[in-house]
């Protein structure tokens, strides 16, 4: 009894400065000094124990994919090799547009970090912490893709890590176009909506345009490459719908990249 | 306390919440778990040091992990958040704890876990309920009915297994505690007494409901009254005896032996008393005589039906005989007669009681409502032998605190049949609650002590 009220002023103190901290958090919109020294106090905490616990991870990737484990992997190459297609094609006909536009010449005006995913988020955010920071060159709005596709975007860097924010995340919004037909439209992540998949909701932005199932999107691109640099695969289209009250058609997107079992991702840094 | 495990102690909880934050955001988070959801450790820790350790330190706890988990890379909500629902799932786990230790004395783990459970559930609810508040674009409708679910049950899960490993580690030591009664060998007499006795309960009555039909007297009633027969339970004794064996001649009272077997029965007239017909008075009483159960006292036939008793000297046996209305099923050490005497004296207690017998030396009842069945008891005679009783003690919770309330049947459970008429001058039962204090209702625990009975 005696310790009950000893604790409710100090229960008070805390209920109150946990609200200040929400409102500073809300008015910077999530990027508050108080994330800042969360990430340079737990960064290296995170980084040790990532690195001694990626290969229990892996063994549990290992374990979670089963007898069905062989049909993944060649599947994962199919999407590769589709994945290169798009690539090659969107280069092949975009190439001197873009390089234009954007003032890039394909892959010669990208350098690629690599670094590997030590942490993940809660439960309803979909965001990763890697193992490279502003050392290793790294700054915030910057592409995230790994050997399947486009993977995210950096949303705040530290000294040695950096958070992403993946494509999948409710809060993301890629914009894209197809490969062949150069529809563009937004690409939307579903977040913890749907139970064991990772679909993503395509909308695009032109009212005639006509969008069937198996087609492949690329990023349309962002100025100056950032968040978002020109020509990652994402994803293939699984279905359209189009809803009645819409104008413009909408569709569910299976992206390229496995963001349940993410390791090794390159970071996209413009020179 | 080694300074090892002092050491532990303090540096068990802060060490804790940096295992369980870590070991959330780079294993759990990542691991593929099947479900929506996975379980919080941080949540879980913050509740076990709450339930082990009291809200203070759930409080503290809370909110340090909370902001952890808040600030700590990967992050994904506004800092804060959880820092508010784990401070207040902490402080609540706490008390919660803390109010059943002080109610029962002893905090089970059953009761820790139950609470702990609880609390991980409502902490869960509690980050999507504060997550929709702030308008988090990830914190929809679905996205909670799809992780919400699974979450709680990967926390219920990991309950038992955070539990047992904080509290193995900031465990204080265990209270001290009186050794155990040498009862064992009674308690399994008394056991086997239960058991043979079991179709036969005592009569025994809510206050409140009524009473069975009391036959009248068939014939005239004995001379000899009792001086404050005004409890329709001593008239029905009083009415069945005159049924079961008529008055002497002479006008002498007659010698009753309650546990006897020509005790007649209100309800059934002349019938022999059934064995479940209890005087009130320790009728189930195991006490040190538990190796003399299979010798029933023939030499006084007046008493005791299945009494376990063993042979005494007539020395000690004399003055019991004249103390009659003490259990039928007695097993209760023979005790000196200096012992003894002096309750023969004591006002009259008790269901059926020879009554009569003492009418005339005994002092005027001033307490008329005394109970036909209750722990008849004298304040000076009693309390010689009292711990030795069974009824206290070993068979009843751990706090002796009900055990006075009985001494006053008007606010007992068992009341006697039909509560007593109080008048002005007597002590009525009128407003008597009322006069405990002044606004007694507004202290929800002194109007539940009331209610329950009387203040501690």
């Amino acid at each position: 009894m005696r310790d009950a009220r000893r604790t409710r002023p100090i229960l008070i103190i805390l209920l109150l400065v946990a609200v200040a901290l929400i409102t500073l958090d809300f008015r910077d919109g999530g990027s508050s000094p108080a994330h800042t020294l969360g990430a340079d106090v737990f960064g290296p905490v995170e980084r040790v124990a990532g690195d001694v616990a990626s290969p229990f991870i892996g063994f549990f990737h290992a374990v979670g994919s089963n007898d069905s484990a062989e049909i993944a992997a060649l599947q994962r190459q199919n999407d590769q090799l589709r994945a290169e297609l798009a690539q090659s094609q969107v280069s092949k006909a975009d190439e001197a547009q873009l390089g234009k536009l954007l003032r890039l010449s394909g892959k010669d005006g990208y350098r690629v970090v690599t670094a590997s995913v030590i942490a993940a988020g809660g439960d309803y955010a979909d965001t990763v912490t890697i193992n490279a920071g502003t050392r290793d060159g790294i700054a915030p709005n910057e592409t995230v893709l790994n050997g399947d596709g486009l993977v995210g975007t950096v949303t705040a860097a530290t000294a040695t890590t950096a958070t992403v924010q993946l494509a999948t995340d409710a809060a993301a919004t890629v914009g894209v176009r197809t490969a062949d037909t150069g529809q563009i439209g937004a690409l939307t992540g579903t977040g913890q909506t749907m139970a064991g998949s990772d679909d993503l909701q395509l909308r695009l932005f032109s009212s005639t345009a006509v969008l069937r199932p198996g087609e492949e999107l690329v990023t349309f691109g962002s100025v100056g490459g950032r968040p978002y640099v020109p020509g990652v695969p994402v994803g293939q289209v699984l279905t359209v719908t189009s809803q009645p009250g819409s104008l413009t058609q909408t569709a569910l997107v299976k992206p390229f990249a496995d963001f349940t079992g993410l390791g090794v991702v390159g970071v996209v840094i413009s020179r | 306390m080694t300074p090892v495990r002092k050491v532990i102690r303090v540096a068990a909880a802060p060490l804790f919440l940096v295992l369980a934050v870590v070991g959330q955001l780079v294993v759990i988070n990542r691991a593929p778990l099947p479900g929506g959801g996975a379980p919080d450790l941080v949540l879980l820790v913050v509740t076990a040091l709450a339930v082990t350790s009291g809200p203070m330190a759930g409080t503290l706890a809370g909110f340090a992990g909370g902001l952890a988990l808040d600030i700590a890379p990967p992050g994904g909500h506004l800092a804060g958040e959880y820092a508010l629902i784990f401070c207040l799932v902490g402080y609540a786990c706490g008390r919660i704890m803390t109010a059943v230790e002080e109610t029962t004395g002893e905090r089970p783990a059953a009761t820790a876990l139950t609470v702990m459970a609880v609390g991980a559930a409502v902490g869960e609810a509690g980050k999507a309920a504060l997550g929709r508040m702030v308008s988090d674009p990830s914190v929809t409708g679905q996205a909670i009915r799809h992780v919400l679910p699974g979450a709680v049950v990967y926390d219920v899960l990991l309950c038992a297994f955070v539990l047992w490993l904080v509290s193995a580690a900031v465990r204080r030591p265990a209270p001290e505690r009186a050794p155990r009664p040498e009862f064992a060998q009674a308690y399994g007499v008394a056991a086997a007494f239960r058991l043979a006795s079991a179709g036969a309960a005592p009569r025994l009555r809510l206050a409140g409901s009524t009473p069975p039909p009391v036959r009248p007297p068939a014939r005239a009633e004995p001379k000899l009254r009792l001086s404050g027969v005004r409890s329709p339970a001593l008239s029905r004794t009083h009415a069945a005896s005159s049924l079961a064996q008529p008055a002497l001649p002479g006008g002498r009272a007659v010698k009753l032996n309650f546990a006897g077997s020509g005790r007649g029965n209100p309800l059934d007239g002349a019938s022999a008393l059934p064995p479940g017909r209890s005087p009130g008075r320790g009728w189930l009483r195991g006490s040190r005589t538990a190796a003399a159960v299979a010798a029933p006292r023939r030499t006084s036939p007046g008493r005791g039906w299945l009494r376990a008793q063993p042979p005494r000297p007539a020395a000690a046996t004399a003055p019991r005989r004249t103390s009659p209305g003490r259990g039928w099923l007695r097993a209760q050490p023979p005790r000196p007669a200096a012992v003894a005497a002096p309750r023969r004296t004591s006002p009259p207690k008790g269901w059926l009681r020879a009554d009569r017998l003492m009418a005339a030396s005994a002092p005027p009842r001033t307490s008329p409502g005394k109970g036909w069945l209750r722990p008849a008891r004298t304040a000076s005679a009693a309390s010689s032998w009292r711990p030795k009783s069974p009824s206290r003690g070993w068979l009843r919770p751990a706090r002796p605190a009900p055990a006075p309330r009985r001494a006053s049947p008007r606010r007992g459970w068992l009341r006697p049949a039909r509560p007593p008429k109080g008048n002005w001058y007597t002590r009525g039962p009128s407003g008597r609650w009322l006069r405990r204090g002044r606004r007694p209702w507004r202290s929800p625990r002194l109007l539940l002590s009331q209610l329950v009975g009387g203040r501690r």
